[in-house]
């Protein structure tokens, strides 16, 4: 741990010496005015970015002025460039009605959704670098930015990792703006409040913080914000980033902070008061705070019916407690707990094990890392390829090994169960997190069978129950306990009886339904249909 | 401070795994003990015979289950239980594990000299399980009993156990008893005792050969026979079929049997199965003498009636129950009359006046026996026919029409 | 000290947690036979009146821990030493339910495993928790308070199936007449488990609702007394009271017995279960009472630092304070009561509270003097 922290503090300090252009400092020696000569404009931007040929620079003159336009090719909509301003250079019978040429051609003539003018380089790089397309003209010391955003984006399709059955099938994209434009479709509310940043000294990604005001909690707005603008990092490739560099504690496998790349999934988050982080470039928006519990909240619970959801959580519960014990509750109790195994079973596992080379432990390990290679190689592989990866997985782990006597029947039960349970979480970061504790787990059985897995636990409790996210703890409202939040935990209520909002995460504003909210058939004697509940 | 815990930690975890997994047993490395028979030894106090299970034999796994023997017998000697066990180890490879063991037998032999030289070691051992059936092996030495090779099921462990729990509700001639019941009957004043006895049948050549197995009717069988009455940790007697069955009425532990009444003076005419019994026992005080009552409640059913009765009359039925009361109370009677005899209260009538009487109880203790044998017991049954099966009245009413 | 604040139901649940800890495993009153339910229920009567004392010396001084008024109580040396001497109290009574702990371990499943070993990884896991803090372990409380309920219940429900319950094992009532029941209450059930609520000095001003002390701690002390009768009727009702006396462990002889379906037996693991919860959480809070203790005694601002000494006392003392576990009940039975005990739970408290009582009158006076 010191190594790794002097590493990051040299790295710090070497930041400091660099000249990287930082939008967030206004102090920047090299925030340059722009300059009155176009050419020079143009040969600076042909300097700085080294040539590069998708930088285009176009040369206009237009009634006696000089000009030029520069835009990224591939980041802007060629179409509007060459319908809206390339078109109004081609007017030249123009009546400038007393105003300065350049406030004319901003106002009027560039006939875009929204211009605006810009004075310094930072500004430059950054309006050419999101898309715009930057008006040099000849005399003067400013310059128009005209919105021309159009690069590729990808299409709204359905998710591919938290799927659901009855829930909406949108998902979110790269796209910064298609993402909010998800959130806001879904709630149409002056409260949803959005501010951005740009994060990455380098890469200069946006960042959208959503939340719903009067709802969400101000103080963990603010934690949030505050989490963010302390970052200073050159890029954020993915959420990913965002996420490790805003947790409360690094040394946990537990995640701290959700993500979700389900616009329903968010919303209802945003409504219960939590944070959304959208990053540009990333299909996963990351909501904070967490809770341990909500990573075994999947959408479905909430569309079909409170008794068949609560089913269905507690299935996901077991099957999260069976990710992570399987292996080690059968390593102690082959190797040290037999009483406990009923005299037939025992027998039957014993026979079976006659003839296994391998000690329990070694055995479970063996069939548990071929099974996390498998699957890892399925994940990474050409989907054309994984079906061949499939079969070899079938056929070695299962049929071969066995008949090979490497392991017994039983055991490729277990790991069978254990990998099927542990695709039953909703969320891979709570499931890889089991995954990983189920192999220490595991070595503590074999020292000291169950007693030593009792003691894996409650260090993991203990763990858990230190946990915060953004200062909420994370086993909240289990442990501390709070009877009002016990709505959404183990038991699903009826939405009707879902009243209120998780307290500890909003603030004020808790109550979330009306009065009598509970459906029924029509009062008798009522011809018309149009009760309450009915609707 | 965070350092020096992580140190520790991993230390602590390193140490206990390098210095080796103390009570780490794999599977293949145990020999699963089902079943133990003792038997007096020529020089050592005791021969013990272990019945050790062959897994790969008994489980119809993928493997192919083994054509051999299910079961492997040792036997070994010694002067306490453990140095048999630990003798026993140089004839077998494997550690014996004793915690799936489901039966003790004990040779008749051993049983009247006490055995209670071998039970202290069942009890405190935290491995072998209290819960263990015992039984008396009859005419026979336990090894035998232990040997013996069973058909319906593989391990005769299972056969023995489980026929146990059948015809103790089906038969109620027998009553599951383990160590913990025993060892309580053997502690207590006011209780004696009782163990199933077991008998090897047939050519006992035979015993535990595989070729016995391949016929339809084979040529030993093992049965369930009588119960054995403690006195002082000593066998003193065996009560048999309706005496045991009274016996075991008393002790609340009949479910179901069988009661057959004569009618119209045909001997048993009608079989009356009950299907729930119940039995209260309780005392009450005369003259500072305890006098014990027993209740008996049963119903059930007539399952045969092999005589013309009209079963569709109420009377008639009332009469039947009457007879069958008659029958059981008759049953129960003897059983307590022979046990008086032998002065050894295996009813536990003693802790019956010790609840109801501890003042009491401490005069009589001393002499217990004495006073449980000119005990006053008055049992009472109460029986109901409920039902009579598919038929109303069986086909000698009409036949004789 | 630290500023932990924990709720009222927190603190119920460890005081629950805390008094079932190891009382359930061992053979509580077992001197009282088949009347040792009733010897548990007369000692909770005298616990709750002696927590009465405690809570009173808690009104007196609402902010402080037992080490901090001791000193103001008795003066700055006399306070000092008999802080010490409560510190090396709590240290002991730690090593001791680790002693507990391990022994029952390593008699019944781990037989051939060393003692240090099986305590010391316990230790471990108990100093991560006390490095944590007490909001944690609270928190670890009330979620393993639902667990181990579920248990009790289920342990319960199968014991009940099975057919082991003989109500009439309890009977006579009073065979021996009520003196060794009041007996076993004032030198056994009184102290253990009752009395140790001492240990709850140190953390009465952790409460963040100070009116809500008495409910949560004399409820937890109810629950937990039930509990232990309940258990104590349950196993002697099961195992009858010979075999009940004679059992190290009762408990785990009743559990043993549970046999249902031909597939549901040999449950031990269960009690084990049990075992590292309840030893946990009885450990940890003596445990956390000497560190809080030292801290506060000898001025330490970080008390995370004593965490890691005082729980290597606890673990090497564990190992040597018997040499057998013969030696280790005698001393449980006999000494620690009548030399630890009671001078510690029951009569130091007492004299306390009359000298703060004197103290605050004359505080309380001279301002209407004057």
């Amino acid at each position: 741990m010191p190594i790794l922290s002097k590493l990051l503090k040299k790295k710090q300090k070497q930041r400091k010496n660099d000249n990287y252009r930082q939008q967030q400092d206004p102090q920047k020696p090299e925030n340059l005015p722009i300059l009155r000569e176009y050419k020079d404009n143009i040969s600076r931007i042909k300097g700085e970015f080294g040539n590069s040929n998708d930088i285009v620079i176009r040369e206009i003159v237009h009634c006696k002025h000089r000009g030029a336009l520069v835009y990224v090719d591939g980041l802007v909509d060629s179409r509007a460039i060459s319908d809206f301003i390339l078109e109004s250079f081609n007017e030249n019978d123009i009546d400038t009605d007393g105003m300065d040429y350049f406030q004319f051609m901003t106002e009027k003539a560039v006939a875009l959704g929204s211009n605006e003018v810009i004075h310094d380089w930072n500004q430059v790089y950054d309006m050419l670098l999101s898309g715009n397309t930057i008006i040099f003209l000849e005399g003067y010391n400013k310059a128009i930015s005209g919105e021309t955003k159009g690069w590729e984006k990808r299409a709204i399709t359905e998710p591919s990792t938290q799927l659901s059955i009855r829930g909406p099938k949108d998902s979110f994209t790269e796209t910064l703006r298609t993402n909010t434009a998800l959130l806001r479709r879904r709630i149409k509310s002056p409260n949803l409040w959005l501010e951005s940043m740009r994060i990455g000294t380098v890469s200069q990604t946006d960042i959208a913080i959503m939340y719903i005001k009067g709802i969400a909690n101000e103080k963990i707005v603010k934690e949030v914000k505050d989490r963010l603008k302390r970052i200073n990092i050159d890029s954020i490739s993915s959420s990913g980033y965002i996420e490790q560099l805003i947790e409360d504690q690094s040394w946990t496998t537990f995640p701290t902070t959700y993500h979700s790349e389900r616009p329903d999934t968010v919303t209802s988050q945003l409504l219960e008061g939590r944070v959304a982080i959208i990053v540009d470039g990333t299909p996963f928006v990351i909501t904070a705070p967490a809770l341990f519990i909500q990573f075994f909240q999947a959408a479905d619970d909430y569309y079909s019916r409170f008794d068949i959801s609560t089913g269905i959580r507690l299935l996901r519960i077991l099957a999260f407690i069976i990710a992570l014990l399987g292996p080690a509750v059968y390593i102690a109790g082959t190797t040290f707990h037999q009483e406990m195994i009923p005299t037939t079973m025992a027998i039957a596992i014993a026979a079976q094990r006659e003839n296994v080379p391998f000690p329990a432990f070694v055995e479970a390990l063996i069939m548990e890392v071929t099974f996390e290679i498998l699957r890892e190689a399925g994940l990474r592989l050409p989907r054309a390829v994984g079906q061949a990866v499939s079969i070899v997985g079938a056929l070695v782990i299962g049929q071969a090994a066995v008949q090979a006597g490497f392991v017994s029947p039983v055991m490729v039960i277990v790991v069978s169960i254990t990998a099927i349970a542990n695709f039953s979480t909703p969320v891979f970061a709570m499931a890889i997190a089991a995954r990983l504790i189920r192999f220490v787990l595991m070595g503590l059985a074999t020292i000291l069978g169950f007693y030593g897995i009792m003691l894996g636990l409650m260090f993991m409790s203990i763990h858990l129950c230190s946990l915060r996210s953004f200062g909420i703890p994370y086993m909240m409202p289990i442990a501390p306990f709070n009877m009002r939040n016990q709505q959404d935990i183990f038991v699903r209520f009826p939405i009707w009886a879902m009243k209120y909002r998780p307290m500890f995460i909003s603030k004020g504003n808790m109550v979330r339904s009306g009065e009598n909210q509970k459906p029924g058939p029509p009062k008798q004697g009522d011809d018309n249909q149009s009760s309450k509940g009915e609707s | 401070m965070r350092k020096i815990f992580v140190i520790s930690l991993l230390m602590v975890l390193v140490l206990s795994v390098l210095s080796g997994c103390w009570n780490q047993k794999e599977l293949t490395d145990l020999a699963f003990v089902m079943a133990m028979g003792f038997d007096k030894g020529e020089n050592k106090k005791f021969e013990v015979s272990f019945q050790i299970v062959n897994p790969g034999n008994v489980s119809s796994g993928q493997n192919g289950a083994g054509q051999g023997l299910p079961i492997a017998v040792y036997k070994s000697a010694g002067n306490t239980l453990t140095e048999a066990a630990r003798n026993a180890t140089k004839m077998i490879s494997r550690r014996l594990y004793y915690s799936h063991t489901n039966l003790i037998a004990i040779s008749e032999e051993v049983a009247r000299d006490g055995i209670l030289d071998v039970m202290d070691a069942l009890d405190r051992d935290p491995e072998f399980r209290t819960t263990t059936q015992i039984v008396v092996a009859r005419h026979s030495t336990a090894e035998e009993l232990v040997s013996a090779l069973t058909n319906l099921d593989k391990l005769p462990v299972n056969k023995i156990t489980k026929e146990l729990k059948t015809t103790e509700s089906m038969l109620g001639e027998n009553t599951r008893v383990n160590i913990d019941d025993f060892l309580a009957g053997l502690v207590s004043n006011g209780k004696e005792p009782v163990v199933n006895g077991y008998i090897v049948k047939g050519n006992k050549e035979q015993i535990g050969r595989a070729d016995d197995l391949q016929k339809t009717k084979t040529e030993t069988f093992l049965e369930a026979n009588g119960l054995a009455v403690f006195k002082n940790g000593k066998l003193t007697g065996w009560f048999e079929h309706e005496k045991a069955r009274g016996v075991v009425y008393v002790l609340d532990k009949v479910q179901s049997t069988d009661i057959n009444i004569p009618w119209n003076g045909k001997k048993h005419a009608i079989t009356m199965a009950p299907i729930r019994t119940k039995t209260k026992v309780s005392v009450h005080f005369k003259n500072g003498k305890p006098i014990i009552n027993i209740a008996i409640e049963d119903e059930g059913f007539i399952s045969e009636a092999n005589t013309d009765v009209d079963l569709t009359d109420p009377k008639v039925i009332e009469k039947i129950d009457k007879l069958v009361e008659k029958e059981i109370k008759q049953q129960v009677m003897e059983s307590i009359k022979d046990a008086q005899k032998i002065k050894s209260d295996i009813f536990g009538f003693g802790e019956r006046v010790h609840r109801a009487n501890p003042k009491l109880w401490k005069k009589l203790k001393g002499n217990w026996d004495n006073q449980f044998a000119e005990l006053k017991v008055n049992v009472k049954v109460d029986s109901y026919v409920r039902r009579e099966g598919i038929r109303t009245n069986p086909f000698w009413f009409n036949m004789n029409k | 000290m630290e500023k932990a604040k924990i709720k009222a139901s927190q603190m119920f649940i460890l005081v629950v947690l805390f008094e079932m800890g190891s009382a359930i495993l061992v053979g509580l009153g077992v001197q009282a036979k088949q009347d040792a339910w009733m010897a548990v229920l007369l000692g909770l009567m005298g616990g709750l009146l002696l927590f009465l004392i405690y809570y009173r010396l808690f009104k007196y001084y609402p902010d402080l821990p037992l080490t901090s008024y001791l000193q103001k109580i008795t003066g700055k040396w006399i306070g000092g030493l008999l802080g010490l001497l409560y510190i090396i109290y709590f240290i002991y009574m730690a090593t001791r339910v680790l002693r507990d702990f391990g022994e029952l371990l390593t008699t019944t499943i781990y037989t051939s495993t060393p003692l240090i070993v099986i305590n010391s990884l316990m230790i471990l896991t108990i100093m991560y928790g006390i490095h944590k803090g007490f909001e944690v372990i609270a928190r670890v409380g009330e979620l393993y308070f639902g667990i181990v309920y579920f248990m009790a219940i289920a342990g319960i429900i199968l014991i009940s199936v099975s057919g082991l319950i003989h109500i009439e094992f309890l009977q006579p009532v009073f065979e021996y007449g009520w003196k060794p029941v009041v007996g076993t209450a004032l030198k056994q059930t009184i102290t253990f488990p009752f009395g140790e609520m001492v240990v709850f000095t140190m953390f009465l001003p952790f409460l963040n609702n100070h009116k809500k002390v008495k409910l949560a701690c004399m409820g937890g002390m109810i629950l937990a007394g039930i509990n232990i009768a309940i258990t104590a009727a349950i196993n002697v009702a099961t195992l009858g009271a010979e075999l009940f006396t004679r059992s190290n462990f009762p408990l785990l002889t009743t559990i043993g017995k549970i046999q249902l379906a031909n597939f549901i037996e040999r449950l031990d693991v269960l009690f084990m279960l049990y075992l590292v919860v309840g030893g946990f959480f009885k450990i940890s809070l003596y445990f956390y009472a000497a560190v809080a203790g030292t801290a506060d005694l000898f001025k330490f601002k970080n008390h995370q630092m004593l965490s890691f000494p005082i729980g290597f006392i606890i673990l090497f003392a564990s190992v040597t304070i018997a040499s057998n576990y013969a030696e280790h009940i005698k001393e449980g039975l006999d000494v620690i009561p009548v030399y630890l005990n009671w001078p510690l739970q029951i009569i130091i408290p007492c004299f306390l509270l009359v000298i703060a009582f004197l103290r605050n009158r004359k505080k309380k006076k001279t301002p209407s003097a004057s």
